[in-house]
């Protein structure tokens, strides 16, 4: 009776002996191949489990693994990933990693839920880490840091007024009305990016005559995000790769993975950033002489006694002022100053085996190159990853901005208030400074005096935003042929935007106008986006493996905009009750979309890949809000290197690529109707038929695109080429249909016409270089694109600027969609074009003595036109810099006038750029045990341009590029950047750095 | 084993999507939440709808103006609109160099569309009043508001014909219609403003005014001071076409009233309360940037004494631009609130005079122009009584009674006097008409 249980106790002695024996201990060291540094943060990983270990700070790791584990899979990013194979004897492992310069074995995100190794991907997706991005001269906002890092996109500045505001139009011109500006996805959540105007066209009056879309230069809302949080992007150039993002993503998607924690030791780290912002450049202004002076009165042999009279008092005023000493450049004072930037950032991450986190807090504070302007923006991020289970895992992501921006007045106007309107028509001999009693004076020559308005306005812009979503990831299935997965995302993206605008009324232009203007807009915006979907791997043998993934997207949008414009106002006083007159205007836009998909990947032998899918998308902007319009896509790769009849050796990726797929682009909000807007009289309310004719048969654009490539990478990486030929045609294009002014309207919403863009995208990779003690990495991008209008179903017109007479952009059949005509002469004629003939990068990193960093960014943009307004109104104004010199015997500020010529003012906007350029050193430490690293560095940021235009900088928009329709402008098209109509100057920074790791 | 599992997978995929689609089409259309729109309001309007429709128009029929008045003014050589911001007043507008009117540029551009914008919501009050049901609005009641669109259609379908002239105008046609040919022959499109006016004064007979009017129109707000304005319209428009004989039937139809005060008459009101317009042609005196300074030749042409002059008023300095000078800023609106005439007494006085001279009454003309003379502070008419010397007279106190309200420029086109306004600068030119808008070419 006894024995058996006895036995059966030993059995269980032996049996749990042996599974003690059954763990595997492994333990060593990961270093780098090349200079022998120790890797820390190399996750060494189980294939098909979640069970691993993340090397330490000394590149030490320990890992237990199950007896009879096969291999081991070792990875970090930017090095080639390694499966060891175990044996069971083995215990100790010593790893050296290649780095993967041809980053064959980074993962980049191919669908909602799917992913792939850069060595299989079928597109040219461009990754930008985060210290690309952040790490050479970090730029004031998210927005101006991707400047000329993304091949295939023209990214131009609006202007250089603070807080961001940036144009990314990737691959041309992807739709004119509709939305011309990438997606933005920032840890799966939607993040929004629309710009508001402040309703400053009340005192400029800019959109008012020759254009009525909004001049009033918003700040962007991208900017919010803080670079610093970023881990890396993706982007995803156009239909082919974002066809499962749906309507939205017809401009591309930018997908933004912000930084995670690790398990291990937390790690605390300190930056500090310390630097100053001065203008770019100043165009310069004119010197007046007395007899110049006298001539802005009217000609010498005027026979009008009063215009001589005039002459005499301006020649009297001039000489006066000159033996005073008091001739001033006002360009200088008013753009000169010197900001001053301060930027301190705390991150903290780290967790144990089911949670890590990463907390970060971050504020900058920067001055502007003009007195009261500036940049103020505080976040706070929390990121929470948490393993529930075994096989469910949940990751959070919070996220809180508070920005503010002062960006003075500038731009486009009508009543002489702006800055660069008014100092375009005050010489350099009339006094504006304040008294002792700070009164200033009248300025004779503009509406305004401009450094009044500087000094007493204000124009702010402040933004509480909180960001948050949610991951989850549950392992539904799995056995060793089959993983199913269900992914669910949420995500929640809300901000209050208050904009304040203050005009006293003591300032010259409101004595005698509306007696002061307060004006005070407050927008609630709220977004959000689920989605869940079920994903099935399917892998049979290790020669195939067939991926399906299913799932529904629902999102939706609502913004509610009040503005309120208070006049004649109390002295003294900026609340809105404490005026004579108010006027609000609300605008509020709603919107649900929502779309279901089925994609299938298939890969073979790890060399082929296949894929194709379709989405069907429907939203309540379009026509028929119940109809779902279907997108497909498809795409195929081959590695060929990968074969196993490939035996070149020296070239080790050698792959062919296409990818084919459509995509939606939504009508905007209200266009399927003809609404009545406000226009009271004498007390009454009254409504009148806008002048916009909607259209409720409206359809989406459809943009279908075609891309093929092929990369190569030999000499282990170290040189590897990504070439790129891309078709995008855009049908239905969504056109505001130019109607006759005797219809009673200007314009109906109509799907009208066909655009084509193609191009060229080149990225060839170099690492000349790579010993322990000098390592110099290169990588050069050239990218091309040309546009074409295919069809218009309508007459050709002009768009986008201000009339013929002073060059416009004009889309015509058969003609780029860039192009810019004007009238020479008596013809209307081509005169320049928008599109760059071809735009270049040069990234460069060189580490010296492991402990030097340098790097620098060039961008070359050739080709490409602006329409220099600026310039004409300082010639009428008599103020420009070049004004005296003679062209065909009359002098230059007479002649462009008038010389009947709009091509005058189109003006190539080429540029050689030193973009960014830093200097950084770590500071090698005897003892880590407190303090784990210090680094310093110095840095540059557009410090060095080289350029023949003439205005402030080649990049500008007077227009804006995200802005949103309201009732009392239009918002900003797909077309016409490159306007410049005395905008905010551009500014260089440069700045000193420090950071401490703990 | 697999195939079990993915049937089973199946069911969940299917479930879940149809879950997920089911709650997502249940929210329904999302109207438009800003404003009303067009096919509602004309659906089936209530009585609040309808005035909304008519305060509309009387207000939309300010926007631009002050394009339209500024343009007619500097060609006419009335005015130099001087701008910082907008050096086309002192260049295309005088065709400084070789600048010439460009027909896709705001001068003509803004106020052509918005004198059809104006049109437009008239047949939409059209429209909505064929909508109307009898208990909202009486069969009399209904006629004043289709007499008041169809006078008020005449009106600003004038204004765009007075601009381009036989460049040429499209008649208006209703909501859906297809539109109609350019028609270049002014004459044509004038008899066709008559043919609205005629319209509504049909309609405006017998009829019942219930929709508010703003106090531009003070003492004309019933059936019977629409009518008198719209004969006064049809006035003015049968001199343009020289019928004399009906210009004065018009006239007595109207509130022409020789003895009457001058200032009698519909005016387009304005105010810088919050939600209304406010009259920009009225910019504070001696101030830079922007400038309304009138035409030297105003003062040196006028009569001694004349208190017309008073229009005008001498600043401190003179204002400068593209070496143009003027000394005088106009004082005919002395604040934003200041009402712009449309059509007031005393022009039709002087059309009663024109259209006496005209059929050869010399001495009711005399009358009529002295009752002008006089009023302005100048002695009797005592020069030649020929027609040539007469029209000439007319002309002067044309140009001096009806200074910058749009009708010089006119005058001296039909009378083919544009070669005696000034040129100030070599290269100016004197435009005989605006040209047609771009757009127009658009089908």
């Amino acid at each position: 009776m006894f024995l058996p249980k006895s036995s059966l106790l030993v059995l269980l002695c032996l049996c749990s002996t042996l599974a003690l024996f059954a763990q595997q201990n492994l333990s060593g060291h990961i270093k780098d191949a090349v200079n022998g540094r120790p890797i820390p943060g190399v996750t060494i990983r189980i294939p098909n489990t979640n069970k691993g270990a993340i090397s330490d700070a000394s590149g030490a790791f320990t890992l237990a693994v199950p007896a009879g584990t096969p291999s081991i899979q070792v990875s970090y990013t930017g090095y080639k990933t390694v499966t060891l194979k175990l044996t069971p004897a083995t215990t100790v492992l010593n790893i050296s990693l290649e780095e993967d310069f041809a980053r064959l074995d980074e993962v980049v995100v191919t669908g909602l839920a799917t992913n792939v190794k850069r060595s299989n991907l079928a597109n040219a997706v461009a990754t930008i880490s985060g210290r690309e991005l952040n790490g050479v001269a970090p730029a004031q906002t998210f927005d101006a840091a991707l400047s000329g890092k993304v091949p295939g996109a023209l990214i131009t500045a609006n202007s250089g007024a603070p807080g961001g505001g940036f144009s990314v139009k990737m691959r041309g011109i992807t739709s004119i009305f509709g939305n011309s500006q990438p997606l933005y996805v920032v840890d799966g959540v939607f993040f929004n990016n629309s710009s508001i105007p402040a309703g400053l066209n009340d005192v400029s009056g800019a959109a008012t005559a020759g254009n009525p879309n909004n001049q009033d230069n918003p700040s962007s809302r991208i900017a919010d995000l803080n670079p610093e949080d970023i881990e890396n992007i993706e982007i995803l150039k156009g239909a082919s790769a974002a066809a499962m993002y749906g309507a939205k993503a017809a401009a591309g998607v930018i997908i933004i993975t912000t930084k995670k924690g690790k398990s291990g030791k937390t790690k605390v780290s300190v930056n500090q950033e310390l630097g100053f912002v001065k203008v770019r450049h100043l165009m310069g202004v004119r010197q007046f002489t007395a007899e110049t002076a006298a001539d802005l009165a009217g000609s010498a042999d005027n026979t009008d006694p009063a215009v001589q009279a005039r002459r005499n008092a301006y020649k009297a005023q001039f000489n006066t002022a000159q033996s005073a000493g008091k001739i001033y450049d006002y360009e200088k004072e008013m753009y000169g100053e010197t900001g001053q930037v301060l930027n301190t950032g705390l991150s903290i991450s780290g967790g144990g085996d089911k949670t890590t986190f990463y907390l970060s807090g971050n504020r900058r504070q920067e001055e502007g190159i003009v007195k009261n302007t500036g940049y103020f923006n505080n976040s706070v991020r929390l990121n929470i990853d948490h393993k529930i289970s075994d096989r469910i895992s949940l990751g959070v992501t919070t996220n809180y901005i508070n920005s503010s921006s002062d960006r003075g007045l500038t731009n486009n106007d009508n009543n002489g208030v702006t800055y660069g309107v008014a100092l375009s028509s005050t010489p350099d001999f009339v006094d504006l400074h304040p008294n002792a009693l700070g009164e200033y004076p009248r300025n004779p020559f503009a509406a305004s005096n401009p450094l009044e308005t500087r000094d007493k306005m204000r124009n702010n812009e402040q933004t509480n935003r909180f960001v948050g979503g949610a991951n989850l990831d549950i392992r539904l299935q799995q056995n060793d042929r089959s993983t199913t997965r269900f992914i669910g995302r949420g995500g929640v993206d809300y901000y209050n935007y208050k904009t304040a605008a203050l005009f006293p009324r003591d300032l010259q232009f409101e004595e005698n106008g509306q007696q002061g203007h307060s004006i005070q807009g407050n927008t609630n915006n709220l977004n959000t986006n689920l989605g869940g979907f079920f994903a099935n791997t399917f892998t049979p043998n290790d020669k195939i493996s067939l991926t399906s993934t299913a799932g529904a997207t629902l999102e939706t949008g609502y913004m509610d905009n009040i503005l309120t414009v208070a006049t004649n106002l109390v002295s003294g006083q900026s609340n809105l009750d404490a005026s004579a007159n108010t006027t609000t205007h609300q605008f509020r836009q709603k919107y649900r979309d929502n779309g279901l998909f089925i994609q299938e990947d298939l890969s073979l032998i790890d060399a082929i890949t296949l894929s194709a899918g379709v989405r069907f998308d429907r939203s309540t902007n379009n026509g028929d809000y119940k109809k779902y319009y279907i997108f497909p896509k498809g795409s195929f790769s081959w590695n060929i290197a990968k074969m196993k009849f490939w035996n070149i050796a020296g070239v080790e990726n050698l792959k062919i690529r296409a990818a084919y797929g459509q995509s939606g682009n939504v009508p905007p909000y209200s266009s399927k109707f003809t609404g009545m807007l406000g226009s009271n009289i004498g007390g009454y309310p009254g409504v009148l038929v806008d002048n916009l004719q909607g259209n409720p048969a409206i359809k989406p654009e459809r943009q279908a695109e075609f891309e093929t490539g092929l990369d190569i990478s030999i000499l282990s990486g170290r040189v590897s080429l990504e070439a790129t030929y891309y078709n995008k045609n855009i049908y239905d294009v969504l056109l505001r249909h130019s109607l006759p002014g005797s219809t009673g309207y200007a314009s109906e919403w109509k799907n009208s016409g066909n655009l084509k863009n193609q191009g060229i995208e080149l990225g060839l990779t170099l690492v000349p270089v790579n010993t322990s003690n000098f390592k110099w990495s290169s990588t050069i991008n050239w990218w091309m694109n040309r546009s074409k209008v295919t069809k218009l179903l309508i007459p050709p017109y002009a768009i986008g600027a201000f009339g013929n007479s002073l060059g416009t952009f004009y889309l015509e059949e058969g003609q780029p969609a860039t192009q810019i005509k004007g009238i020479v002469g008596s013809d209307l004629k081509l005169i320049g074009n928008a599109e760059p003939k071809f735009q270049m990068s040069f990234f460069n990193e060189l580490t010296i003595y492991k402990n030097f960093s340098f790097r620098f960014l060039m961008h070359w943009k050739k080709g490409g036109d602006n329409i220099n307004l600026t310039q004409l109104l300082t010639d009428a104004g008599a103020t420009s810099f070049d004004f005296d010199d003679m062209i065909h015997g009359t002098k230059a500020g007479v002649y462009r006038p008038n010389a009947g010529d709009a091509s005058i003012y189109v003006q190539d906007a080429s540029y050689l750029r030193i973009r960014e350029i830093g200097l950084y050193y770590n500071v090698p430490l005897k003892n880590t045990n407190i303090i784990k690293g210090i680094r310093v560095g110095i840095s540059a940021n557009n410090f060095f341009t080289w350029t023949k235009y003439v205005g402030y900088d080649p990049e500008v928009s007077n227009f804006g590029s995200n802005t949103i329709t309201t009732a009392q402008s239009r918002g900003s098209n797909g077309l016409s950047t490159g306007v410049d109509v005395t905008p905010f100057p551009a500014s260089k920074r440069a700045s000193f750095h420090v950071g401490i790791d703990l | 084993m697999i195939n079990l599992k993915s049937l089973y997978m199946n069911k969940y995929f299917a479930a879940f999507i149809i879950l997920l689609s089911f709650s997502a089409c249940q929210k329904g259309e999302i109207n438009s939440l800003n404003t009303p729109v067009v096919g509602g309001i004309t659906a089936n309007p209530t009585r609040s709808d309808l005035f909304n429709l008519v305060t509309g128009a009387e207000s939309g029929m300010r926007n631009n103006i002050a394009a339209y008045l500024d343009g007619t003014g500097v060609i006419g050589r009335e005015v130099y609109r001087f701008s910082g911001a907008e050096p086309r007043y002192t260049t295309d507008l005088l065709g400084g160099g070789t600048k010439r009117l460009d027909n896709n540029t705001f001068y003509i551009t803004n106020p052509w569309a918005s004198r059809y914008q104006v049109i437009r919501q008239c047949f939409i009050l059209l429209d909505a009043i064929k909508n109307t049901r009898t208990a909202i609005a009486s069969d009399a009641q209904k006629k004043a508001f289709t007499g008041f669109a169809k006078t008020l259609i005449g009106y600003q379908l004038l204004l765009n014909i007075n601009m381009t002239d036989s460049n040429g105008a499209r008649i208006p046609v209703p909501n859906g219609a297809t539109l109609g040919p350019v028609i270049t022959d002014p004459g044509v499109v004038m008899d066709s403003v008559l043919k609205f006016l005629d319209d509504g004064k049909a309609d405006l007979t017998g009829s019942e005014v219930m929709f508010p009017l703003s106090d531009g129109f003070l003492g004309f707000k019933d059936a019977a001071g629409l009518l008198k304005f719209n004969r006064a319209l049809a006035a003015r428009v049968y001199t343009y076409r020289k019928n004399w004989a009906g210009a004065l039937t018009a006239l007595n139809e109207s509130f022409f009233d020789l003895n009457g005060t001058l200032t009698t008459g519909v005016y387009h009101s304005f105010s810088t309360n919050g939600g209304d317009l406010a009259n920009t042609m009225y910019l504070a005196p001696n101030g830079n940037g922007e400038v309304r300074v009138a035409h030297p030749s105003f003062v040196n042409n006028i009569v001694a004494g004349d208190d017309r002059i008073n229009k005008t008023s001498l600043r401190t300095s003179s204002a400068s631009q593209g070496g143009l000078t003027g000394d005088r800023d106009l004082t005919i609106w002395n604040s934003l609130n200041s009402p712009i005439s449309i059509i007031r007494n005393e022009e039709l006085i002087l059309i009663y005079a024109e259209a006496k001279i005209q059929t050869g009454s010399f001495p009711d003309a005399i009358v009529a122009l002295n009752r002008i003379r006089t009023a302005h502070n100048l002695a009797p008419y005592t020069g030649a009584i020929t027609t040539a010397a007469l029209i000439t007279e007319l002309l002067y106190n044309r140009r001096y009674s009806l200074f910058m309200e749009g009708h010089r420029w006119i005058d001296v086109r039909r009378y083919g006097l544009l070669g005696t306004l000034p040129k100030d600068r070599p290269d100016d030119d004197v435009w005989a008409r605006y040209p047609l808008p771009q757009n127009e070419s658009n089908i």
